[in-house]
């Protein structure tokens, strides 16, 4: 393993953290805010970091396996460190770990926050915030690919580590065209949703933050109250639509656009998609109308729908205090926080490409228990899967469950109660955001303790690396 | 960029620059550290100098109105007057730079000035009550014993009144001013709390940059010596190694370490070398 190498390409990602730190800066002195200075010395520090590689790394061509995921792992930590840089240098709330918490939320599109005052924040570092979410959204590594064309045959291998491999299966093109899709699909949605936002009474600012945020289904908002702040059902409806959209496989979106026969209406996965949120919603919203929580039944349903496709996309804005919901409401959220949006998409959590690919493996169990002899093959829209692929499915998700009870347990140990400790082990890992308890979506995860933060960190980092590419990570001196 | 000593040049002039702005940045933030300070510390100076004065000056009023009212000294009028003059002018002077949360007070404290300067106005506009005494000390007073009373001479009407009017009207007007700047001399103590406070984020503010400079600087060191010793160190050592095998052994001549520019070409030009002289070996 060629550590020089990695260092190089984890060079280009940081040139691409310390451009969007630029931006932020600009932003602030604009604004004449506080943010400017912080955000400046931290993009020039990150541009440094990023550029002295490449002073004595010449280009190269070809990189392993095992470059590749030292590359895509040591990308996102280290974009994480430098992203607490700002958050450090400007200081008010903002400590060490509770910097790291806010950095490592905002690239892996978790959108937990440890502020209490958000609005406090100079609009620089409201910027930043939501850049590391849309960011993190498409990929830190899949996001120098789509600005930098210089990688050259390295695209392919970085993409192909970065990308999920449930997520690969409905990219049928060459390298190249899959990263243009992306940059289509993403820079698309963002600047329609945004223009959508202004058109509906946002303020600029306001509008492209929460369209950059509703993208890459992070959830950081401008407000203390979330999307609640605009109480306005135009402006939820557009974000209801840009977070669903964002939560489908990109290369689905891209070819429901070009005419293409796996499109958005023929996809199993996203019919599934769709059914799980229609129907989680319709319960949830006859659940609050029959115990008198909101007037009538369309307010109800705003509610609910908002909520729903809020933490099935991972993204974690808020319109209200899910904490004053019913029980019913509350176990359906936590069960669609755990199942979360599609393979391919800006979203994390266990995918419903999963779940379908474990319902269909226990039906063909079935099947094969009653035809001992036959040969059963199992398809997701139309693509044949590997038993390979099909084990890695099934142990994801076990693995998925372990996780989320040993940190349910770990989480009790420092106080918690049941439902604070399940809900924050699953929207931390889901990079959902907004749990229930004290970490509702009326509330933030200032008052954890720092141990806990620091291992919701890390089950963030796990959830957005898929725990597989973490975990290889960490044993990558004895990988072969 | 091509060229070894380039290269490291360019590396060193990195951490040069990264030092100079760290420092830079530790001057700088200390500088702004510094006058936050001092501008915190003037601000407590500057008002509790106000209020020592504002107290002198009610306490020169109090003396001045006494002398007025039951000596009869008309000198005494223009001292009342300037003094009250002098109360309003470090009211205002404060008002320019005003603490958060005196506002209020400062509003009481001059209608409690203004007041004073009513009363004292009224009473010296009227007739003295009494012409110059000799001695301040033989001044009666109303709750005198006997004895006393016998000894003094009988105090008029216009004396009594002066009195009364001193300990029942001036009087209480004096405590209400005087006890309102001792609450703002509190309040304004009171107020440096939260800039303290603030003064305590700068200097934690100040430090962050400093510490994250040192750390980055650290790290690009520290990569700087692996690049030395991946690209210009251990290429040198693995070639000097493959040529003594050469010598001594006739080993082939193969150099196993990532080479770039010069060392790339000092490695083939001694390959060559090697080749030129099996060749010549061989002839």
């Amino acid at each position: 393993m060629r550590v020089s190498v990695i260092l190089r390409y984890i060079g280009t990602v940081m040139l691409c953290v310390a451009a969007f730190m630029a931006v932020s800066a600009v932003i602030s002195f604009i604004g004449r805010d506080s943010g400017f200075y912080p955000l400046l010395l931290s993009s020039l520090l990150t541009m440094l970091l990023g550029l002295f590689p490449m002073i004595f790394v010449p280009k190269t061509t070809g990189i392993s396996t095992k470059e590749g995921f030292a590359i895509v792992v040591g990308s996102w930590l280290l974009s994480c460190v430098v992203g607490m840089f700002p958050y450090l240098m400007w200081g008010g709330e903002f400590s060490l770990v509770n910097a790291w918490f806010e950095s490592v939320s905002g690239f892996t599109t978790t959108g937990a926050s440890i502020l209490t005052n958000i609005e406090e924040l100079p609009q620089g570092l409201l910027f930043w915030r939501s850049a590391t979410c849309w960011m993190g959204g498409v990929g830190v590594v899949m996001f120098a690919l789509l600005v930098l064309p210089s990688l050259g045959t390295n695209k392919m291998a970085l993409s192909s580590i970065e990308l999920s491999t449930l997520a690969k299966d409905n990219f049928r093109y060459r390298t190249q065209m899959t990263v243009r899709i992306l940059l289509v699909v993403y820079v698309g949605l963002t600047l329609i949703t945004t223009l959508l936002l202004k058109v509906a009474g946002m303020r600029w600012f306001d509008a492209v933050n929460h369209a950059m945020s509703a993208c890459s289904t992070g959830g950081f908002s401008t407000k203390n109250a979330s999307i609640g702040f605009y109480d306005s059902p135009l402006i939820e409806a557009i974000l209801i639509v840009a977070m669903f959209l964002s939560s489908v496989h990109f290369g689905i979106i891209y070819a429901t656009f070009t005419r293409k026969a796996n499109n958005l209406f023929r996809s199993e996965v996203v019919r599934i998609y769709v059914a799980i949120t229609v129907v989680v919603s319709l319960m949830i919203a006859a659940s609050l109308y029959a115990a008198n929580i909101y007037p009538d039944a369309l307010s109800s349903l705003r509610h609910s729908l908002f909520q729903t496709v809020s933490l099935i996309s991972t993204t974690g804005f808020a319109t209200a205090n899910t904490n004053l919901w019913t029980p019913l409401a509350v176990v359906l959220l936590i069960n669609v926080s755990i199942i979360c949006a599609c393979a391919g998409s800006t979203s994390g959590g266990l995918k419903v490409d999963r779940v379908l690919l474990f319902g269909k493996v226990f039906i063909a169990r079935i099947k094969q228990q009653q035809h001992p002899n036959a040969v059963l093959r199992i398809r997701v829209d139309g693509v044949l899967q590997e038993s390979t692929q099909l084990h890695a499915a099934m142990l994801f998700v076990a693995l998925y469950f372990i996780l989320i009870m040993l940190a349910t347990v770990s989480n009790t140990m420092f106080g918690q109660d049941l439902l604070t400790a399940f809900s924050q082990a699953v929207a931390c890992l889901g990079n959902v955001g907004p749990g229930f308890g004290a970490v509702g979506s009326e509330s933030n995860f200032a008052t954890q303790s720092v141990v806990v933060k620091l291992q919701d960190t890390v089950l963030m980092l796990m959830g957005r690396l898929e725990i597989f590419g973490f975990i290889q990570f960490l044993f990558i001196k004895w990988w072969r | 960029m091509k060229g070894i000593s380039k290269r490291v040049t360019v590396g060193f002039m990195s951490i040069v620059a990264l030092l100079f702005v760290s420092g830079m940045i530790s001057l700088f933030e200390l500088r702004t550290l510094s006058n936050d300070t001092e501008s915190i510390l003037a601000a407590s100076r500057s008002d509790m100098s106000y209020a020592k004065d504002m107290l002198r000056y009610a306490h020169d009023h109090n003396h001045a109105m006494m002398r007025r009212t039951l000596f009869g000294e008309e000198a005494a009028a223009k001292e009342c007057r300037q003094a009250v003059d002098a109360m309003e002018v470090a009211t205002a002077a404060v008002r320019r730079d005003i603490p958060r949360g005196v506002e209020e007070c400062l509003d009481t404290l001059s209608l409690y000035i203004a007041e004073l300067r009513a009363l004292s106005e009224e009473r010296l506009n009227s007739k003295p009550a009494f012409v110059k005494r000799a001695h301040p000390n033989l001044l009666p007073t109303l709750e005198s014993d006997s004895v006393q009373v016998d000894a003094a001479p009988q105090p008029s009407a216009e004396q009594l009144s002066a009195s009364i009017w001193y300990e029942q009207d001036y009087e209480v007007a004096y405590r209400r001013l005087t006890d309102q700047v001792e609450r703002y001399m509190t309040l304004s103590h009171g107020s440096l709390a939260p800039r303290a406070e603030q003064l305590n984020k700068n200097a934690y503010r100040s430090i962050t940059p400093v510490f994250i400079s040192l750390l980055v600087m650290i790290a690009i060191v520290l990569m700087l010596y692996f690049f030395v010793l991946v690209y210009g160190v251990r290429p040198i050592v693995r070639i000097n190694r493959s040529l003594s095998d050469y010598l001594a052994f006739k080993l082939p001549f193969k150099v196993k370490a990532e080479l770039i520019d010069e060392l790339r070409e000092l490695s083939d030009n001694i390959e060559n070398l090697v080749n030129i002289s099996k060749t010549n070996k061989n002839e």
